[in-house]
């Protein structure tokens, strides 16, 4: 999905009631799957739209996601280090390191007014 | 409006501008999560919460359009925000709506461009054919006028024949766009060169044109071509059309 589909579909989710978080990767070093501005919708049923790169790095957004919809209501950045990814035992994985902001639309979560 | 109908709006209309977003914090007037818009002319729109935040946002979000780079910046006080350029989005045009175009646009959709079709045949112009993609059924040139072409669009020029090619082509140069290719032979390449010479197009703008269109990959089928167009698409778009060029430059092996 393009950032502008991205922006679309969280609109919608909103317009029909229903919270979302958005991951944006906002930098990287290394070699990661996928450079600043990769974005991901998740919603509170888990329902994700989008990437940021698959992976454990993705499943650790989406739980971040989760928790600043469901718990926090609030913003988080995480710095996600791809080499101690389950995978690299694999020897498979980028292997570089990635910062992801997620943030609850509406802001807030849309459960407190 | 919300902040999130706004940035729609803008990217909508095609507007130009950078979105910053407070990612970290040490103030508590400009928590995380607080968005401004700064757009070519400096100007800035919304707060990120106190004066000499939005004072020093403009300069570091004009630097961020510039370089085109999308990244992270330190403004005074400990405050981090992502600096973001969505209008940067690729989108794909394709004129022609025949048996390559089909898998072409569903490769580019999943690779993440936003597709056009072009097409003066209603029955290969029809929706159903390209889910999820706009789709225009009229006459190339007169449509292609009237589309908004920019620095974002890649422009696949893959008619039924070089007429129609050359009449596309004609169009799109006008403008300038990220790319434009053209489908055919190297001999039936060099016919719709020669046809835009004559219109009067200048000759330096016929260099940028692609052709024959994709990567050397060898394709054959209408999806190997598709492949190999948008291999070379995703080059330009992530490499830039110099390192697109060098690919098509390897000497081919075994001939």
């Amino acid at each position: 999905m393009t950032p502008y589909e991205i922006f679309l579909k969280l609109a919608a989710l909103n317009a029909a009631g229903i919270p979302a978080a958005l991951a944006t990767v906002t930098g990287t070093s290394g070699s990661t799957p996928r450079g600043a501005g990769a974005k991901m919708i998740v919603c509170a049923d888990g329902t994700i739209y989008g990437s940021v790169g698959g992976g454990c790095g993705e499943n650790r957004a989406r739980s971040a996601a989760l928790r600043s919809l469901l718990a926090t209501r609030a913003p988080e950045l995480l710095e996600i280090s791809l080499d101690d990814d389950i995978g690299t035992k694999g020897g498979d994985v980028c292997g570089g390191k990635m910062w992801i902001f997620v943030e609850p639309f509406p802001p807030g979560g849309g459960s407190r007014g | 409006m919300t902040e999130l109908g706004r940035i729609i709006d803008l990217l909508a209309r095609g507007e130009e501008f950078c979105l910053a977003t407070v990612i970290s914090s040490a103030a508590p007037e400009a928590p995380a999560g607080g968005k401004a818009i700064v757009f070519r002319d400096g100007s800035l729109e919304g707060t990120l919460g106190s004066e000499s935040l939005d004072k020093a946002l403009p300069a570091e979000a004009l630097r961020a359009l510039a370089d085109k780079e999308q990244r992270a910046a330190e403004l005074p006080g400990g405050v981090r925000v992502f600096l973001e350029l969505p209008a940067h989005d690729a989108k794909l045009l394709i004129c022609g709506a025949g048996h390559i175009a089909v898998p072409l646009a569903r490769f580019a959709r999943a690779a993440g461009f936003s597709v056009t079709v072009l097409d003066d045949r209603a029955e290969f112009a029809s929706p159903a054919r390209f889910p999820s993609c706009e789709v225009i059924a009229r006459d190339f040139a007169p449509a292609l006028r009237e589309m908004p072409l920019g620095p974002a669009v890649y422009a696949v020029v893959i008619t039924r024949g070089h007429e129609h090619d050359a009449d596309c082509l004609a169009e799109i140069l006008r403008k300038k766009t990220a790319y434009a290719g053209v489908i055919g032979s190297r001999r039936r390449g060099l016919v719709v060169l020669e046809a835009l010479e004559k219109k009067g197009l200048p000759a330096a703008r016929l260099k940028d044109i692609f052709t024959p269109i994709g990567l050397p990959i060898g394709a054959e089928s209408p999806e190997e071509i598709a492949l190999a167009i948008i291999a070379e698409l995703v080059c330009v778009r992530r490499k830039g059309a110099a390192a697109a060029r060098a690919l098509r430059a390897v000497p081919e092996a075994g001939k």
